[in-house]
C-alpha cells in the first residue's frame, strides 16, 4: 500500500463519518454515477439515499433492543449463585484480545468503505474478507468464552445472571454473524457483479451495520466486563 | 352516611358526562327524539348509582380512603367543569357556523398568542391539580403512625391474614393464622404487609384504602384504618389466573372489647369432638383426607403427636386456608361463598356499628350455616369454583394442584365433614 | 414489467427529451418477477402502496369483526350475575385475545392501511421509498395475525391478559401454547410495524414533491409519521420482553421466576415503556384523519396547524416519560409515584392544544355536517370524556381505587374507540371516494354514525359508574352480593353496557351494509366526482381511484393546502377576503393530466415478500412444537432473501420519481 493510497483511505474515511454526522451528503461519490445502470440521480428530498437513511432508522431500531437487553442484564447481574459470578468467570485479558480484534475489524470496514467509494473493488473485496475474518475469530472467541463458562457449570438456565448474560451476548453474537453473512454475500455479489444498484453504496451499508455492531459490542464490554474489574 | 349524600358522592362524572352529551348532541340535530332520549338517560344517570355498593369508591369509610376521596372531589370537579366549558364551546360553534350560505370564511392559521395562551392555561390547571395530588402521595405513603402489623399473603385464589407476634394490635402473644376475613380494631392505624406466594395479587378493600399489588418475592404495605365498626368488602384486583374473580377478601372491624374477644378466641386450644359423635367421625376423614393441605391447630394423630399439614407438597403455591377456628369467619374458599345461610346473613352484614362486633363474633352457629354450598364445595370443589387441579394435566406444575382439588367423598364423610367443620369455632 | 408507458399522443410539454425506457435486465435471480395486473396474483404480489393499503384495511376490518365478536361474547358473559356463557378459562381467553386483536390486529394495521395508501398521495410520490419491504410488512402482518388466531384451535388462545403480567405468564400458571402463540404472534406483527416504520418514515423524509416542505406536510401525514417514530423505539422494547418470555417459557430460562430471585415488575416495565407510547400509536394517526377532515367541512385551514404538528410531537416525547403510570398500585416508592404522576399529567397539555385547535377551526368556518365530519365531532367529544378520565387516573391517589377495575375499561375504550376508531370511521366516510371512486351513502351513513355515538356510550358510559363502584375488570362472572341493592345497581348497568353493545354492534353493521350497498354488482351508485368534498390537500389532485402510477405528473407544491389555493383565489383587498373559485377540482386534475410526465418506471410486483413472510410462521410453530420447523423456516427465510437480494434492481428509489434528467429542482426545493 503506497503512501498516498493511506492518505486517500484516511481521508475518505473522515469524510465519510463527517458525512454521517451531520446527515447531510456532501460529495454523494455515487448519486449520479453512470455505473449505477439505468438509473440517473437520486432525488430524495433530504440528499441523503433512502438505503442509507433506512439503515439509520434501523440502527436507532436497535440501540433500543440493546438497550433493553442490556438492563435486564444490569438488572440480573448480582443474582447468582456464590462461586459463578462475573469475578469468578471473566478472563479480562481474553476477552479484551478478541474485543481488539472485532475493533480492528470496524478499521477494514472502513478501509473497505473507501476502496468501494473509490471504485476499487478488488481492494474493497480484499477489505471486506479480511473484515469478515476478523469477525469470525471474534465470534470463535465468543464460542470458546462460552464453552469455558459452560464448563465450569454456567448452563442458559444456571441462573438470572447466566440467563441474561447468555441472552445479552448472544443477541450480539447472532448479530456479528448476520454482520459475518452480509459481508460474505456481498463479496460474493461484488464478485458476480450481482450488487443491485450501487456497489459502493452497498459496501457503505454493511459497513454502517457492522460499525453499529461494534460499537455496542463497546458498550457491552464496558457495562458487563470492564465494570466487574472496576469494583 | 346518609344515602342522599352518598348518591351526590358518586354522581359527578357521570352527571357531567351526561350534561356534556345533551349539550353536542343538540347541536347537531335538535330532534327532539335525542332530547328527550338524552333527558331521559341524564335523569337515569343522576339516580343512576347504587347506593350501598359495597365496594363502593366514593364512600370511604376511613382516613385513608377518605383523603384520596377529598382528592378526587378536587379532580373530578376541575375535569367536570373543563369538560362542560369544552363542550359548550363545541356546541355553540358546531350551531352558530353551521352552513347557512355564508361566504368561505378567511383562510386563517391560526393567532399564536390564542394559542399560547391556550396552552398555558390547561398547563396552570394541571399545576393546580399536581399539588395537592403530590401531597396526598406522601401522606398516603406515611406508616410510622401504624399501631397493629397484619400480614396478608395472596395466592391462587384466595388470602391467607396472619397476626404476628407483637405489642400492637393490643398485644398479640401467639401467632393468629386465618383466611378471607381480616379483623381489625375500629379506629386503629392498621398496617398491612403483603406478599405472594405465586402471581401477583392485589389487595382492596375501596372503602378504607386504595389497591396495593402484592408481589411475590416483595413485601409491599398499606395502611387501613375504619372509622367505626363495620365490615368492609374488597376484591383481588391483579388478574390472577383462572379465578381472579373468585378472590375476594373482607376487613371487619370491631371495638377494643370486640376485639379482644376475637383475638382471644382465635388462640384457644383445641377442643376434640365428643368421642362417638358425628364430628368425632369428622375428626378422623379430616386427618385422613384433608390434614395433608389443611391446618388445625392442636390436632393431634393417634399416636397424640400434633399433626402439621404439608400443603407444599400437594398444593403448588404451598398453602392451603387454616381451618383452626373456620366457623368464626362467615364466608369461605376466597371470601366467594356465604357460610351464614340466606336468612342469617343481613344479621351480620346489615348490623349497626354497635351491633355488629358481637353479631360477627357469634360466628357460624348450627343453624344459621349455609350447609347447600359448604357440601358442594366439599362434594367438588373445582367444580364450584375453577381451579387447576385436573390430575392428568399437572405436568407443568410437577403434580401440585392450584387450589383445592375433588376428593371423591361419600356422601357420608361429608356429613361427617360439616359436623366437625362446625364446631371449629 | 410494470412500466407504465403513456400514450404516445401526450404532448412533451417539458421539451424534457424523453429518455429511453430502462432496459429490462437480465438478471433474474431465481425467478423472473410477476407482472401480472389482473386476478388475484395481481394482489398477491403487488408492491403498489395502494393495493397493500388495501389489503391491509380488508384483514383489519376482518379482525375489527372478530375481536367485535369476541367483546359480543365478553358483554354477554357479563350482562347478568354468575354468567354461564363462557367457562372461566375461555372467559381469560376472550378478553386477551379481544384486547391482543383489537389492539394489534385492528387499530394498528388499520392506521397502516391509512398511511400506506394516503402518505405517497399526500406528499406527491409515486410510492413508497421501499415497495418490496412494503409488501412485506403485509404478509407478515396477515400470516403473523393468522399465526396468532390459530391458538383457537390448537390448546386454546392466550389467557393473562393483554399486558400478559409476569409471573402469571410462565408455564406453571398458563400451561397451554396460548401465551406462546400470543409472544410469538406479536413478535411477528412486530416485525410487521417496524418494517413499516422504517419505509414511511424514509418515505416520508425523502420523497416529498418539489416545495413540500416539512411544515407544508399534510397534517394526516406528519401525524402518522409521528406514529412510525413511535413504533421504531416502541417496537424493539417489546420485542426484549417478548423474547425474555418466550426464553423463559420455552427454554427453561428464569426471567420471571420468583423462586430464581427474579423480579416480576422487570416485565410490567418492559411492556409498558412499549405500551404507553403504543396508545398514541393507536390514537395519533385518526388525530391526523379528523385533522384533514375538519377543515375541508370547514372550508378553513386546520386552526394552529404548527401548534397541531408540534403538539403531537410533544405527545411522541413525553410518551416516553409516562410509562409507570400503569403501575400506580405495583409498589414503585411514593417519589416515582409523584414523579410519573406529575409527567402522565403533562401529556394533557399537547393533547388539549389539539382539541382547542379543532374546536377553532370550527370557529368562524362554513361547517357541513357530513358522514365524515359527523364522525370527525364525535371524536373530539368521546376523546375528550376519555382524556379527562384519564386526567382522574393521572392523579395516583384516585388511580389507587382505580385501576383494574371498569372506570379504567371505560377511559380506554373512550379514547380508543371514542378516538382511534370514531377517527378511522371518519377517514373511511371521507377516503372512501377516493379510493374505491364510489361515494359511501350518506343516508345510511347517518345511521352509522348515530347508532354508533349511543351504542358506544350506552356500553362503555355505564362503565364508569360500575367502576368507581367497585366492580374489577377482568372478572369472569360478578355476583350480586358485590352490586348493591335497589334498580339501578351494578347488574342494572352491566345489562344496559351489554345491550348498548348490540347497538353499537349493529351500527357498525350499517356500516358493511353501506358497503354493500354501494358496490354491489348492480348498485346504482353512480361513480363519484373527483373532488367530491372540495378537499384540500394533495392527495385529491389525481383521479379517484388513483391511477398505478398516482400522479399524472409529480406535482409542485407552493402551500400547506395546495389544492384548495389551486382551485380559490382570494380577490378580497387588505384586510377583507373574498375567495371566489378559479377552477373546479375537475379542472385542476384536467390540467395536470394534460401536462403529463412523459414515462413513469414503477417497481415490477415480486414473490418474495410473500416467500419471506411465510417463514416467520413456520419459524413461530418450529418454536412450540419442534425445532426442525424452526429449520426449514430458516431456510425459506434465507432462500427468500437470496431471490430478493439477487432480483433485478427495479425496487431502486429511483423508480419512484419520474427520471427525469436535467431537473434540479425537486432536489432543492424539497430541502426547504
Ligand atoms: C388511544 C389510547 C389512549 C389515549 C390517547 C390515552 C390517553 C391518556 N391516558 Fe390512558 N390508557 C389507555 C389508552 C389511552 N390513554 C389504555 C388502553 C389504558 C389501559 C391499559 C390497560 O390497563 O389495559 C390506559 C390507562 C391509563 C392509565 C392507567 C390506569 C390504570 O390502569 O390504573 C392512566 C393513568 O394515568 C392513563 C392516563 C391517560 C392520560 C392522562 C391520557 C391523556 O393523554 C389524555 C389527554 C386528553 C385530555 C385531558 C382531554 C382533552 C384536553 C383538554 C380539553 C385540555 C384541558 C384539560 C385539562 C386542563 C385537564 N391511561
Ligand atoms: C382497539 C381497541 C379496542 C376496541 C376497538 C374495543 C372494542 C370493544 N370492547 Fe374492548 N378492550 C380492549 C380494547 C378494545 N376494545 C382492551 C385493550 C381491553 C383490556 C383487555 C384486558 O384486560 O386484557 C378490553 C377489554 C374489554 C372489556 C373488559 C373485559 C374484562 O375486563 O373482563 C370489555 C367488556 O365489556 C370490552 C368490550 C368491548 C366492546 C363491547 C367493544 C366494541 O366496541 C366492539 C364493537 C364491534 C363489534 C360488535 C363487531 C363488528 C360488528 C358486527 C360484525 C355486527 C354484528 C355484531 C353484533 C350485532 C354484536 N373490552
Ligand atoms: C391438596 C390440598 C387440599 C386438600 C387435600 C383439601 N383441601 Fe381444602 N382447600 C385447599 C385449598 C388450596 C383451598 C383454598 C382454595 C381457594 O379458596 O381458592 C382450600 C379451601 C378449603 C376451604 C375454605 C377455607 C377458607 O377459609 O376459605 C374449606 C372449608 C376446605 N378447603 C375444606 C377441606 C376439607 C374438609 C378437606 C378434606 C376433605 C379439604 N379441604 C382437603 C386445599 C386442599
Ligand atoms: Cu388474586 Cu386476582
Ligand atoms: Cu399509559
Amino acid at each position: 500500500m503506497s503512501d498516498s493510497l493511506i492518505t486517500e483511505t484516511v481521508k475518505d474515511a473522515v469524510e465519510i463519518v463527517k458525512d454521517h454526522a451531520d446527515d447531510v451528503h456532501v460529495h454523494d461519490v455515487h448519486a449520479g454515477d453512470d455505473h449505477s445502470g439505468d438509473h440517473g440521480g437520486h432525488h430524495t428530498s433530504l440528499g441523503l439515499s433512502n438505503t442509507k437513511l433506512a439503515m439509520w432508522l434501523f440502527l436507532g431500531s436497535e440501540c433500543l433492543l440493546f438497550g433493553g437487553l442490556i438492563s435486564t442484564y444490569m438488572l440480573y447481574r448480582n443474582r447468582h449463585s456464590e462461586n459463578l459470578g462475573p469475578d469468578q468467570l471473566w478472563d479480562i485479558p481474553f476477552t479484551s484480545a478478541t474485543s481488539f480484534v472485532l475493533l480492528t475489524s470496524s478499521l477494514t470496514m472502513v478501509l473497505a468503505v473507501s476502496a468501494a467509494n473509490r471504485k476499487d473493488l478488488r481492494n474493497a473485496k480484499i477489505y471486506l474478507s479480511v473484515t469478515a475474518l476478523l469477525g469470525g475469530l471474534f465470534l470463535a472467541g465468543q464460542i470458546y468464552e462460552f464453552t469455558v463458562f459452560y464448563r465450569e457449570g454456567l448452563g442458559f438456565t444456571t441462573s438470572l445472571f447466566s440467563s441474561s448474560f447468555f441472552t445479552l451476548t448472544g443477541f450480539h453474537g447472532v448479530h456479528v454473524s448476520i454482520g459475518i453473512i452480509m459481508l460474505v454475500a456481498l463479496i460474493g455479489m461484488l464478485s458476480k457483479e450481482k450488487v443491485s444498484g450501487d456497489d459502493a453504496e452497498a459496501v457503505e451499508m454493511v459497513g454502517l451495520y457492522w460499525h453499529f455492531v461494534d460499537i455496542v459490542w463497546i458498550i457491552i464490554f464496558t457495562v458487563i466486563y470492564l465494570i466487574e474489574f472496576i469494583k | 352516611m346518609t344515602y342522599d349524600l352518598s348518591m351526590s358522592h358518586q354522581s359527578p362524572t357521570t352527571k357531567m358526562q351526561a350534561v356534556e352529551t345533551t349539550t353536542t348532541l343538540k347541536s347537531v340535530t335538535s330532534s327532539r327524539l335525542v332530547r328527550t332520549l338524552v333527558a331521559g338517560s341524564f335523569a337515569a344517570l343522576l339516580a343512576g348509582c347504587a347506593t350501598d355498593a359495597p365496594q363502593d369508591t366514593w364512600q370511604p369509610k376511613g382516613s385513608n380512603a377518605r383523603m384520596i376521596n377529598d382528592l378526587d372531589w378536587v379532580v373530578f370537579s376541575i375535569a367536570g367543569v373543563v369538560g362542560v366549558v369544552v363542550f359548550s364551546v363545541l356546541a355553540f360553534a358546531l350551531w352558530k357556523y353551521r352552513d347557512r350560505g355564508q361566504p368561505i370564511p378567511e383562510q386563517t392559521h391560526g393567532k399564536p398568542a390564542l394559542e399560547i395562551g391556550l396552552t398555558i392555561l390547561p398547563a396552570l390547571i394541571l399545576v393546580g391539580i399536581a399539588i395537592p395530588t403530590v401531597g396526598t402521595i406522601m401522606d398516603l405513603a406515611e406508616t410510622n403512625d401504624t399501631e397493629c402489623i397484619v400480614n396478608v399473603t395472596g395466592q391462587q385464589w384466595w388470602w391467607e391474614i396472619d397476626y404476628p407476634v407483637q405489642d400492637g394490635c393490643g398485644g398479640i402473644e401467639e401467632p393468629i393464622v386465618t383466611s378471607g376475613q381480616m379483623v381489625i380494631e375500629a379506629g386503629t392505624k392498621v398496617l398491612v404487609r403483603g406478599t405472594s406466594r405465586d402471581v401477583i395479587h392485589s389487595w382492596w378493600i375501596p372503602s378504607l384504602n386504595g389497591k396495593r399489588d402484592m408481589v411475590p418475592g416483595r413485601i409491599h404495605t398499606v395502611r387501613l384504618e375504619a372509622d367505626e365498626p363495620g365490615i368492609f368488602a374488597g376484591q383481588c384486583t391483579e388478574f390472577c389466573g383462572l379465578s381472579h374473580a373468585n378472590m375476594r377478601m373482607e376487613v371487619i372491624a370491631m371495638n377494643s372489647t370486640d376485639f379482644a374477644i376475637w383475638k382471644a378466641n382465635q388462640v384457644q386450644d383445641y377442643v376434640a369432638p365428643v368421642a362417638g359423635s358425628l364430628a368425632a367421625e369428622g375428626e378422623s376423614t379430616f386427618i385422613s383426607q384433608c390434614s395433608r393441605c389443611h391446618q388445625v391447630d392442636g390436632l393431634t394423630d393417634s399416636n397424640d403427636e400434633l399433626i402439621i399439614s404439608r400443603p407444599d407438597q400437594n398444593v403448588w403455591s404451598g398453602a392451603a386456608p387454616n381451618l383452626t377456628n373456620f366457623m368464626t369467619r362467615n364466608t369461605f374458599a376466597g371470601a366467594s361463598w356465604d357460610l351464614l345461610s340466606k336468612e342469617c346473613r343481613p344479621g351480620v352484614w346489615d348490623a349497626s356499628p354497635s351491633t355488629i362486633g358481637a353479631a360477627y363474633l357469634d360466628g357460624v352457629t348450627d343453624s344459621c350455616l349455609n350447609e347447600v354450598e359448604l357440601r358442594e364445595w366439599l362434594r367438588n370443589a373445582p367444580a364450584k369454583k375453577p381451579m387447576y387441579t385436573d390430575p392428568e394435566s399437572l405436568e407443568a406444575t410437577n403434580g401440585l394442584v392450584r387450589g383445592m382439588p375433588y376428593l371423591a367423598l361419600s356422601e357420608d364423610q361429608i356429613d361427617q365433614l360439616v359436623a366437625y367443620l362446625l364446631e371449629r369455632k | 414489467m410494470a412500466i407504465i408507458e403513456r400514450p404516445t399522443e401526450t404532448p412533451d410539454v417539458t421539451n424534457r427529451g424523453t429518455r429511453p425506457a430502462p432496459k429490462a435486465s437480465t438478471n433474474y435471480g431465481y425467478l423472473r418477477r410477476p407482472v401480472e395486473t389482473t386476478g388475484w396474483r395481481s394482489w398477491a404480489f403487488t408492491v403498489d402502496h395502494k393495493k397493500i393499503g388495501i389489503m391491509y384495511g380488508a384483514v383489519a376490518m376482518f379482525f375489527f369483526i372478530l375481536g367485535g365478536l369476541e367483546a359480543a361474547l365478553i358483554r354477554l358473559q357479563l350482562a347478568g350475575p354468575n354468567g354461564t356463557i363462557l367457562s372461566a378459562d375461555k372467559y381469560n381467553q376472550m378478553f386477551t385475545m379481544h384486547a391482543t386483536t383489537m389492539v394489534f390486529l385492528f387499530v394498528m394495521p388499520m392506521a397502516a392501511a391509512f398511511a400506506n395508501y394516503f402518505i405517497p398521495l399526500q406528499i406527491g410520490a409515486r410510492d413508497v421509498a421501499f415497495p418490496r419491504l412494503n409488501a412485506l410488512s403485509l404478509w407478515v402482518f396477515v400470516f403473523g395475525g393468522v399465526f396468532l388466531n390459530t391458538s383457537w384451535f390448537l390448546g386454546g388462545g392466550a389467557d393473562g391478559g393483554w399486558f400478559m403480567y409476569a409471573p402469571n405468564s410462565s408455564v406453571p400458571f398458563s400451561p397451554t401454547n396460548g401465551v406462546d402463540f400470543w409472544g410469538l404472534g406479536l413478535q411477528i406483527t412486530g416485525i410487521a410495524s417496524l418494517v413499516g416504520a422504517i419505509n414511511l418514515i424514509v418515505t416520508v423524509l425523502n420523497m416529498r414533491a418539489p416545495g413540500m416542505s416539512m411544515m407544508k406536510m399534510p397534517i394526516f401525514t406528519w401525524m402518522a409519521f409521528v406514529v412510525q417514530m413511535l413504533l421504531l423505539f416502541a417496537i424493539p422494547v417489546i420485542t426484549v420482553a417478548l423474547f425474555l418470555l418466550m426464553f423463559q417459557r420455552s427454554f427453561g430460562a428464569q426471567f420471571f421466576s420468583v423462586e430464581a430471585g427474579a423480579d416480576p415488575l422487570l416485565w410490567q416495565h418492559l411492556f409498558w415503556i412499549f405500551g404507553h407510547p403504543e396508545v398514541y400509536i393507536l390514537v395519533l394517526p385518526s388525530f391526523g384523519i379528523i385533522s384533514e377532515v375538519l377543515p375541508v367541512f370547514s372550508k378553513k385551514p386546520l386552526f394552529g396547524y404548527p401548534f397541531v404538528v408540534f403538539s403531537g410531537a410533544a405527545i411522541g416525547f413525553v410518551g416516553w416519560g409516562v410509562w409507570a403510570h400503569h403501575m400506580f398500585a405495583s409498589g414503585l416508592g411514593p417519589v416515582s409515584v409523584a414523579v410519573f404522576s406529575v409527567a402522565t399529567m403533562a401529556i394533557a397539555v399537547p393533547t388539549g392544544v389539539k382539541i382547542i385547535n379543532w374546536t377553532l377551526t370550527l370557529w368562524g368556518g362554513k361547517l357541513t355536517f357530513t358522514t365524515a365530519m359527523l364522525f370527525a365531532v364525535g371524536l373530539i367529544v368521546q376523546f375528550t370524556i376519555g382524556g379527562l378520565s384519564g386526567v382522574t387516573h393521572a392523579v395516583a391517589p384516585s388511580d389507587t381505587q382505580q385501576t383494574d377495575t371498569y372506570y379504567i375499561v371505560a377511559h380506554f375504550h373512550y379514547v380508543i374507540f371514542g378516538g382511534a376508531v370514531l377517527g378511522l370511521f371518519s377517514g373511511f366516510y371521507y377516503w372512501w371516494p377516493k379510493v374505491f371512486g364510489k361515494l359511501l351513502s350518506e343516508s345510511l351513513g347517518k345511521w352509522n354514525f348515530w347508532l354508533m355515538i349511543a351504542g358506544m356510550n350506552l356500553t362503555f358510559g355505564p362503565m364508569h359508574i360500575i367502576g368507581l363502584q367497585g366492580q374489577p375488570r377482568r372478572m369472569y362472572r360478578w355476583t350480586e352480593f358485590r352490586a348493591g341493592q335497589g334498580f339501578f345497581n351494578l347488574g342494572f348497568w352491566n345489562l344496559v353496557a351489554t345491550i348498548g353493545t348490540f347497538v353499537l354492534g349493529v351500527g357498525i353493521l350499517f356500516f358493511l351494509v353501506n358497503i354493500w350497498v354501494t358496490h354491489r354488482p348492480n348498485s346504482k351508485t353512480p361513480p363519484a366526482p373527483a373532488d367530491p368534498w372540495d378537499a384540500r390537500s394533495l392527495e385529491w389532485i389525481t383521479s379517484s381511484p388513483p391511477k398505478e402510477y398516482n400522479f399524472a405528473r409529480t406535482p409542485q407544491v407552493s402551500a400547506l393546502d395546495e389544492f384548495f389555493h389551486r382551485k380559490y383565489e382570494d380577490v378580497g383587498e387588505g384586510d377583507k377576503h373574498e375567495y371566489v373559485q378559479k377552477m373546479t377540482g375537475e379542472e385542476v386534475i384536467q390540467f395536470e393530466e394534460d401536462n403529463a410526465d412523459p414515462n413513469i418506471h414503477l417497481p415490477a410486483p415480486s414473490y418474495w415478500p410473500m416467500v419471506l413472510a411465510l417463514a416467520l410462521p413456520v419459524m413461530a410453530y418450529g418454536v412450540i412444537y419442534n425445532t426442525l420447523l424452526i429449520v426449514a423456516g430458516g431456510a425459506i427465510a434465507t432462500m427468500a432473501m437470496f431471490g430478493w437480494a439477487l432480483e433485478p434492481a427495479d425496487a431502486e428509489a429511483s423508480d419512484f420519481d419520474p427520471p427525469v434528467e436535467g431537473d434540479e429542482t425537486s432536489k432543492e426545493l424539497s430541502n426547504v
